[in-house]
């Protein structure tokens, strides 16, 4: 039973933590909007209205608002390849998100003025599987949006809390004439980030904000969130679906296997009735053992998943753009009904024999 | 409903006078126990009264069948009767909880069954501490002692499986004693054992029967040489009380 227990816990965790890693993964790769918002113009213009400006400008919480403009280089994702942004800024808009953000260079230098060149974080370099010198985007780009008319070359690495691609703005604004101009702001004290956005525009109602749905988009943190997890959130339901069923159907084998292990020792319980142990006495023994076999079958499976699931980060997912979190909360909570359910259910069956068996048939019987 | 207490300490009853012990007796009184299958009912037992006053040994013997196991199961408050009574001193048994019954078999008796039933997982000592009220280290030294005394010492600490048959045997029946108990109840203790084994578990017994009572469910006559009183049953009736064979 205790094997059964085990292998229940790494198949759910497994499940939960492959599911999870979906959203963890787009949140990780836009992770930046936690520290900084982009509105976009709507595609009746290139350029972000002066007087939608204004009104971010004048926001007493903003700390900056930048004008960037931007192109993509593709990096890999479990749905496959998917643009990220390299955004265009001045060098002074560049060192303040750069500081800003808690990023430095560790290895090359920062775009020159004007040049194709860009500098991305170390797990953008690693995902993309490039190194200081390669292009990261040009015309022959494989897959995903063709990011730029003329070879990009990654001319820096850096570290920081959140994926980052930087150029310089210089170089957007002469090459992707096309490409609309966005602006990013940031707040004086981060944590305000989430107020301001939704005050501007309210991922709930758009239209209920400060600027007009009509004249820019607002790509926040918040409206991230609620699209991925609406988009999720089929696969979230079919997950738990799966998962109590899986939990039910184990339950009650385990409830089984549970009722002919104590059969097989129902002459010890014969015994113990005998002698003048009471029933009570003897569910609250098959209780604790149930209970401490199921936690023991549980920790064994905390501690099978955690391992398995470590060598399938590195081995596999890494390289395939998929986040996994071998420790994932959301997945090792998933697994907490399991010993309750399988006690629960074993419990419940062999009390009601205990309660009903007659000592002495057994002891004759034998 | 009477509220005879149920631990040694607390008795203070008036023992009725049946005999020349001086502990509670064991009684039963027009004792029936039938088993219906369908329209066919059975009778294991059929009006048996008995008075067996405390501090006796006595055999219960008859052929097969002939209800000397449903008896002792029924004296003892691990089957009760469909009708009549069995009681121990006042305590009657059908006319307490189950839980009381059980806290009484706990307390004041013990018991040795044809088969030893060892708990696998525990080690002859451990065995013995679960008969103890209190599983404490005064528990486990005078279970050592026990074991000792029935030539069982050095094997404290070995399993059940490590143990021989009638190794096993001895060791039930230093579990039956562990508790102190008033009445020790064996149910053919030694049918499952050769003649040498059988004998030093008809001898454990006998050197105990000095504390209290002994109830010995047998078909072995040699089994009951030192038996007091024998019940004789035949299908279920009480034939006779009679001395022992080697009286």
């Amino acid at each position: 039973m205790g094997f059964v227990i085990v292998l229940c816990v790494f198949l759910i965790c497994a499940i939960a933590t492959l599911a999870n890693s979906i959203d963890r993964t787009i949140l990780t790769i836009y992770g930046y909007t936690k520290y900084f918002t982009y509105i976009l113009p709507q595609r009746v213009t290139l350029k972000v209205p002066d007087s939608e400006v204004e009104i971010v400008r004048r926001d007493p919480r903003t700390d900056r608002v930048m004008e960037a403009g931007f192109f993509f280089t593709n990096i890999n994702t479990i749905i496959g390849r998917l643009p990220f942004v390299v955004l265009g800024l001045t060098k002074d808009n560049r060192e303040y998100l750069l500081e800003r953000i808690g990023t430095e260079i560790v290895e090359g230098r920062l775009p020159a003025e004007g040049m194709p060149e860009a500098v991305l974080s170390e797990p953008i370099a690693k995902n993309k599987g490039v190194k200081v010198g390669d292009t990261i985007s040009g015309p022959t780009d494989e897959g995903g949006i063709s990011g730029s008319p003329v070879p990009v070359k990654l001319v820096g690495i850096v570290k920081g809390p959140v994926w980052l691609a930087l150029t310089t703005k210089s170089f957007t604004d002469s090459t992707f004439l096309t490409m609309p101009k966005s602006v990013i702001f940031t707040t004086k004290v981060p944590e305000e980030l989430l107020d301001l956005n939704q005050e501007l525009m309210p991922s709930e109602n758009k239209a209920g904000g400060k600027l007009s749905p009509q004249k820019v988009q607002l790509l926040s943190r918040q409206n991230l969130v609620k699209e991925l997890r609406d988009s999720l959130s089929a696969m979230y339901l079919i997950m738990t679906v799966v998962n109590f069923t899986v939990i039910f159907v184990i339950a009650l084998m385990s409830g089984m296997l549970s009722n002919i292990y104590f059969t097989q020792r129902l002459p010890e319980f014969a015994i113990l009735a005998a002698i003048g142990y009471q029933r009570g006495r003897l569910i609250a023994r098959v209780i604790a053992e149930t209970f401490l076999l199921s936690l023991i079958g549980w920790g064994i499976g905390a501690v099978v998943s955690y391992v398995f699931l470590t060598y399938f980060k590195f081995a596999i997912f890494d390289n395939k753009g998929l986040m996994i979190d071998p420790l994932d909360p959301f997945a090792y909570k998933f697994t907490i009904p399991i010993p309750l359910f399988i006690t629960l259910f074993a419990v419940a069956t062999i009390a009601w024999r205990l309660l009903r068996f007659d000592p002495v048939t057994i002891i004759e019987r034998r | 409903m009477t509220t005879a207490p149920l631990s040694r300490q607390q008795s203070n009853t008036p023992t009725t006078p049946l005999g020349e012990g001086e502990g509670d007796p064991l009684a039963c009184a027009n004792v029936s126990l039938a088993y219906t299958d369908g329209e066919r009912t059975t009778y294991a037992l059929r009006n048996i009264t008995l008075d067996l006053p405390h501090g006796k040994f006595y055999g219960i013997m008859g052929p097969s069948g002939s209800g000397k196991s449903s008896l002792l199961y029924i004296l003892s408050g691990l089957k009760m009767p469909t009708e009549g009574s069995a009681r121990f001193g006042d305590f009657i048994y059908n006319r307490r909880r189950a839980t009381e019954v059980a806290e009484l078999r706990r307390t004041r008796f013990g018991f040795v069954f044809q088969q030893p039933f060892l708990l696998p997982y525990l080690t002859a000592l451990e065995n013995v501490v679960v008969a103890a009220p209190q599983p404490d280290t005064m528990a486990h030294d005078k279970a050592v002692q026990l074991l000792q005394e029935m030539g069982l010492g050095g094997m404290e600490h070995k399993y059940p499986a490590q143990l021989s048959g009638g190794e096993k045997q001895r060791v039930s029946v230093v579990r039956a004693m562990m508790n102190d108990p008033d009445i020790i109840f064996a149910d053919e203790p030694t049918a499952a054992l050769d003649h040498t084994n059988g004998r030093r578990v008809v001898d454990a017994l006998a050197k105990w029967r000095r504390q209290g009572t002994i109830v010995v469910v047998t078909h072995d006559p040699e089994m009951l040489t030192d038996a007091e009183a024998i019940v004789y049953l035949r299908d279920g009736e009480l034939v006779e009380i009679g001395d022992s064979p080697a009286r």
